[in-house]
């Protein structure tokens, strides 16, 4: 009978050893494929990304490189937009804006959204229904309207963005920690942590956290895509950034006024870009979901 | 507990969420820096002019005074005036909601039927490639931007193929005045019901091709959810004892299917309903952008352009309203249907 | 586990029901949807414009609502259609014949008998006075009575009889003419303007409250607004215009839709939904469409300018070499070229291409010269150690179309002299206007429209220190204001086109603002519709349209 991978004990160094690991995931099943492809897609956009600088091969912002709305050929593989600017380099230096956004908010979101749960599921009483019902509120509000409303009143930038993404999603994390927390909380280890004398804070965070964490991980994940979405959303209203900072949602609204006249690279390799950069996050989100939490599948979603 | 006192609590329970959401909408909407009404009327050079003005908009009161007269409001259906010519908010956002309604009707129908059949063919054919790439476009879908699938439904079959218009609600001209009688007339705003209370049947197909692409749009951006949920529900059925109990007493697998598992699967995705209604409104900002669609989310929009903080507040508090009050009665229709629910 | 595979699909007559429920449905759509065609006497016009704030003249100060005055109402005088607004091409509407005193203080108009308001009302000069008194007193401070100066240049009226009108002014106004051919002198019905309401506001369900003009070659019978926006406007033919003998309007019924955004515009009238599309439609989408059959691409002369202007009161823009050495780094034709793909032109003087007295003042400073421009901004001490900071603002809601494109290819512009940097700041119509009162911005770009044909109306707004009060940028020169007023009152042509040399001389040397380009006109229609003027008046006369077909 061949061995699973995990029941090997391990001694390479680590990275490598969580790499093998990780390569490996592909055969666990069409979960474990959608977490090795989802990690691959968005590995490559931000590399890509963060190598902007150097990779890029002109200006992504210099207007007239090349003739006005040129379909894609072998100087501009992915043509040039009606201002003359390259498309290739804007595709690859367009994802900084919503990778910081992403970025930005889902830290913000896990160290505020985590913490309350645990201690108000843990607390109870009134101020866990409390902030429930306060949480509820939030949670069952359209999410993109509340997003643009906040981005409206505080104005563009990237960090009013992440605001209203954070404000929008904190509760999705809350409701998840707590209700692992809810069904965890009487059973039987925590007792016996109880019984051998564990104090409040360390079981919650040496018994309680570790089992809350998977199911937070899922929704990282899918909160990452939905600000990927919801900041591209935002951009098509009109209340996304300056114009001159290369952006895929930018140039994805601008391409709008072009399809018409058939410069369909316009709008379509940024749009291309952001359903990969989202579907990469979405399809880590799913495995991960079904590996650690087969059957909580319809819940978390 | 009986039914009774759980649509009591549920009732009463819906009454402070919407206060803080209301609360939390009104302090928002004042947080911002600058003065909104210099903003707007700062070219009346006198100062009794501004203050008047200020008087108008009901912005020279105490804060605790405005709150109050806002809940108030809210209770009496007054959402304030609009800032750009002081006509009652509360009357443009009842004469946009109408549109908004039809198309979030319209798209959840489509949401639930491609959702379902799709959801019910995937769980047929079990880990086969075509469950998988199910299951993919259902992930798909909700990846891509409303407005980009938006836009190649309209060049595709707008401009190209010339099936279906490209935007707007109604050919010129052509809106439906619902049924008159005797000085009073029944208009729900709904395009499809005025029609054939009319009696019309040219506006009706009209109406329905011109919400063809929105809701289609929409509705796709939403199958994939309910694409999952019935997947999984079948699936959760199909293995479940009861099902297995079922054939082994010789019942046909297909009675299997469409009477046990269906109907099994079809409850939650009635919640799934009401709790994605949220995201659809949402999703119906985007699409009523991209079809120039009359509705309430487009408003949103506009508003938000000309710096119109009543409207725009107004706007989300009928949002918020909307949603509570749609929760509550999926929430109160669940707990008759599913005899399990007592909490 | 064994799973029993289920056998295959729906029932066959579920199948055969839903497939024919599809059938008839996209059938249905179809031909209905092809069967309305439109009528002949009927055109649907398409716009993303709306009105702005009201149809009242003593209020509108839009495009639109001037287009909607100028299609509902009537003035004393007209100017013809296609003309180059000259003095020669005024041609009677509401008066008959006019004169002026030799010393251009007093404007006698004799009045059209016989014409009859909608209500059965006789039009007599006192319904001029009525209007004109009205503007003036309401002095609405968004409205062009107060923008124009209505009270400034007009002293009294008086009516010697029913059918005289005669113009007091306090200077002789050169352009006067002009000026009562505008939209905000158009007649009113004074039975539907009362002067104790301070504007004419949209009634929901009531056309006719909703505006108070009258005499026009259209009745407006149907205005729908949803949620605060335009959704629908309805123009029948008015019989007792006095014009309607003429044949004027040559099409009965004009139904205008609005529109949220160029694109949708666009493909309305490339899907043939709607017979016109004016304003506005993208330049690429101009050009994409001049290649196709299905649509008739329409161009004209026209009198909308875009230009910089500079912030005074900030440093180091009080500085006049500054301000020109930016002239001077400006690539018009980038802009004209690039972002208009030719459907504008490049404008060197405030008074545009085409308008008598229009010199290009700044042709001398160059475009792109970027030799003087690193001299001139050395001998103040920047260069490419220290380069001159820009914060150059736009609007980004979409009140001027192509704010962004503009804005990026201006930045790029002045980038390439390699000493200027420039920080670009988008802001919308609400905080740009309130931002320009603050004086909180240091160049930004804006547009103008003519209120009237005349380069007076280029001049006047822009160079007078009251008249130009509105920029906020706190530019005044008494030798500038001398030059100004004295055009105004200037009754000799020739002697005007001197003055208006020296004023263009002196814009380029102080560069308070820097004309940047001139857009052409344009419309789009279904190749059946034919009577589409469009000239330097930027009038869109929807009395001369037509259909050959349906």
């Amino acid at each position: 009978m061949r061995q699973g991978i995990t029941s090997r004990s391990d001694k390479r160094w680590f990275p490598v050893s969580a790499i093998s690991r990780f390569v490996a995931l592909r055969n666990k099943g069409v979960a474990g494929l959608a977490i090795f492809v989802g990690t691959i897609i968005v590995l490559s956009i931000s590399l890509m990304t963060v190598s902007a600088p150097w990779i890029s091969p002109r200006d992504p912002s210099a207007i007239n490189v090349g003739p006005v709305l040129a379909s894609p050929s072998i100087d501009f593989p992915l043509g040039t937009d009606h201002l003359g600017r390259d498309m290739l380099s804007r595709v690859i230096s367009g994802g900084s804006i919503m990778l910081q956004v992403a970025l930005l908010s889902v830290p913000i979101c896990l160290f505020v959204g985590v913490p309350i749960g645990l201690l108000a599921a843990y607390i109870g009483g009134t101020p866990e229904k409390v902030t429930s019902l306060v949480m509820d509120c939030v949670y069952a509000f359209p999410g993109l309207i509340l997003a643009i409303a906040i981005a409206a009143v505080l104005g563009p930038g990237v960090f009013n963005m992440t605001l209203a993404i954070v404000v929008v999603y904190i509760p999705s994390y809350y409701r998840v920690v707590r209700s692992q927390v809810l069904s965890i909380k009487e059973l039987t280890y925590v007792d016996a942590a109880r019984a051998i004398g564990a104090s409040g804070p360390s079981i919650v965070f040496r018994y309680i956290l570790p089992s809350v964490l998977p199911s937070v991980i899922a929704v990282s994940s899918v909160n990452f895509a939905d600000a990927i979405l919801t900041a591209a959303g935002l951009t098509f209203i009109g209340l996304g950034l300056p114009v001159s900072t290369p952006d895929w949602g930018w140039d994805l609204t601008n391409g709008r006024q072009l399809l018409p006249s058939g410069a369909w690279w316009v709008m379509a390799f940024p749009g291309i870009m952001i359903v990969l950069l989202a579907l990469g996050f979405t399809l880590v989100g799913e495995g991960l979901n079904e590996l650690l939490n087969p059957k909580l599948e319809v819940q978390v979603s | 507990m009986g039914s009774g006192s759980y649509i009591a609590t549920r009732i009463l329970m819906t009454i402070p969420t919407i206060v803080l959401l209301l609360t939390f909408i009104f302090f928002f909407v004042r947080v911002l820096p600058g003065d909104p009404v210099l903003l707007h009327f700062e070219k009346q050079a006198r100062p009794e002019v501004i203050e008047s003005l200020r008087h108008q908009l009901g912005f020279d009161r105490p804060i605790l005074d405005q709150y109050l007269d806002y809940m108030l409001g809210v209770i009496r259906g007054d959402l304030g005036k609009s800032m750009e010519d002081f006509s009652p908010v509360s009357e443009q956002v009842l004469s946009a909601f109408p549109a908004t309604l039809e198309l979030s009707i319209f798209s959840m129908i489509i949401a639930v039927i491609v959702g379902v059949l799709l959801g019910v063919v995937a769980s047929r054919s079990y880990n086969s490639s075509a469950d998988h790439f199910l299951r993919f476009f259902g992930v798909a879908v909700y990846a891509t931007p409303i407005f980009f699938i938006g836009m190649l439904l309209q060049l595709l079959f707008g401009i190209g193929l010339h099936l279906f218009p490209t935007g707007g609600r109604m050919y010129p001209g052509m809106e439906p005045c619902g049924l008159s009688f005797g000085g009073t007339t029944i208009r729900t705003g709904l395009y499809t019901i005025d029609s054939i209370l009319e009696g019309n049947p040219v506006k009706f197909i009209l109406a329905l091709e011109y919400l063809f692409l929105p809701s289609v749009t929409l509705g796709l951006y939403l199958s994939g959810i309910f694409l999952r949920l019935t997947r999984s529900n079948m699936l959760d059925t199909l293995f479940a004892e009861f099902t297995i109990a079922a054939k082994a007493r010789g019942l046909k697998a297909k009675t299997v299917m469409y009477s046990y598992a269906l109907r099994n699967a079809l409850l939650p995705i009635f919640t799934m309903m009401g709790l994605e209604f949220a995201a659809l409104l949402g999703g119906a900002v985007l699409t009523e952008t991209t079809f120039s669609w009359p509705g309430l989310g487009r408003y949103l929009v506009q508003r938000i352009a000309f710096r119109d903080y009543t409207a725009i507040q107004g706007a989300v508090v009928y949002f918020a309203l909307v949603v509570s009050l749609t929760s509550l009665v999926v929430d109160v229709a669940y707990s008759y249907l599913d005899p399990r629910i007592r909490v | 586990m064994q799973t029993t595979r289920a056998s295959k699909g729906i029932s066959n007559t579920t199948k055969i029901i839903i497939a024919l429920v599809v059938v008839i449905l996209i059938l249905g759509s179809y031909f209905g949807y092809q069967m309305l065609t439109h009528p002949i006497d009927t055109i649907v016009m398409g716009t993303t414009d709306s009105v702005q704030s009201s149809l009242d003249p003593s209020d509108a100060y839009d495009f639109f609502g001037w287009e909607i005055i100028q299609a509902t109402g009537c003035g004393l005088v007209d100017i013809r259609p296609g003309s180059q607004a000259g003095p020669n091409d005024f041609v009677p509407a509401l008066a008959t014949s006019w004169s002026s005193s030799p010393d251009g203080l007093t404007w006698t108009f004799t009045l059209r008998r016989g014409v009859k308001f909608s209500d059965g009302t006789g039009f007599t000069s006192y319904a001029v006075k009525y209007s004109i008194q009205r503007g003036i007193e309401i002095a609405n401070p968004d409205g062009p009575f107060l923008g124009i100066g209505y009270g400034d240049i007009i002293n009294s009226i008086e009516t010697p009889d029913d059918y005289t009108v005669v113009f007091h002014l306090n200077f002789p106004f050169a352009p006067f003419l002009s000026l009562m051919a505008c939209p905000a002198s158009y007649v009113v019905n004074p039975n539907y303007a009362p002067m104790q309401y301070f504007r004419i506001n949209y009634t929901e369900g009531n056309a006719r409250a909703s505006s108070p003009m009258d005499l026009g070659p259209y009745i407006l019978t149907k205005w729908t607004r949803v949620a605060g926006k335009d959704v629908e406007m309805r123009l029948d033919a008015n019989p007792d215009h006095w014009n309607a003998t003429g044949g004027y309007p040559k099409t009965k019924h004009i139904i205008i839709k609005f529109y949220s955004d160029a694109t949708a515009l666009r493909m309305a009238i490339d899907a043939g939904e709607i017979d016109v599309a004016f304003r506005q439609i993208t330049a690429t989408d101009v050009k994409d469409l001049q290649k196709k059959t299905n649509v008739k691409v329409w161009q004209g002369v026209g009198a909308f300018i875009q230009y910089l202007v500079f912030q005074e009161k900030i440093k180091p823009f009080d500085d006049p070499r500054v301000r020109q050495a930016i002239a001077a780094a400006v690539n018009r034709t980038a802009i004209t070229s690039t972002v208009f793909l030719g459907l504008a032109q490049p404008l060197y003087s405030m008074v545009p291409n085409g308008m008598a007295g229009h010199q290009d003042a700044f042709k001398q400073l160059g475009d792109a010269n970027y030799d003087f421009v690193r001299r001139t901004l050395r001998d103040v001490g920047y260069d490419e150690n220290h380069k001159l900071v820009v914060d150059l603002w736009y609007e980004s809601s979409g009140h001027y179309a192509s704010s962004p494109d503009i804005a990026a290819v201006l930045k790029s512009s002045l980038e390439a002299s390699g000493v200027i940097t420039v920080n670009l700041h988008g802001a919308d119509w609400p905080t740009y206007r309130s931002n320009m009162r603050a004086e909180s911005m240091a160049v930004y770009i804006l547009g103008w429209y003519p209120d009237y044909v005349d380069p007076d109306n280029y001049v006047y707004p822009f160079l007078h220190s009251s008249g130009g009060s509105w920029l906020h940028d706190n530019y005044a020169s008494q030798a500038m204001d001398q030059l100004v007023e004295e055009s105004r009152s200037e009754t000799d042509a020739v002697m005007r086109n001197q003055l208006y040399a020296q004023i263009q001389t002196k814009l380029a040397a102080d560069a308070p603002l820097v004309p940047l380009f001139q857009s052409s006109a344009w419309a789009v229609t279904r190749p059946v519709v034919e009577g589409v003027v469009l000239d330097i008046t930027q009038n869109w006369r929807h009395w001369l349209l037509y259909k050959t077909g349906g």
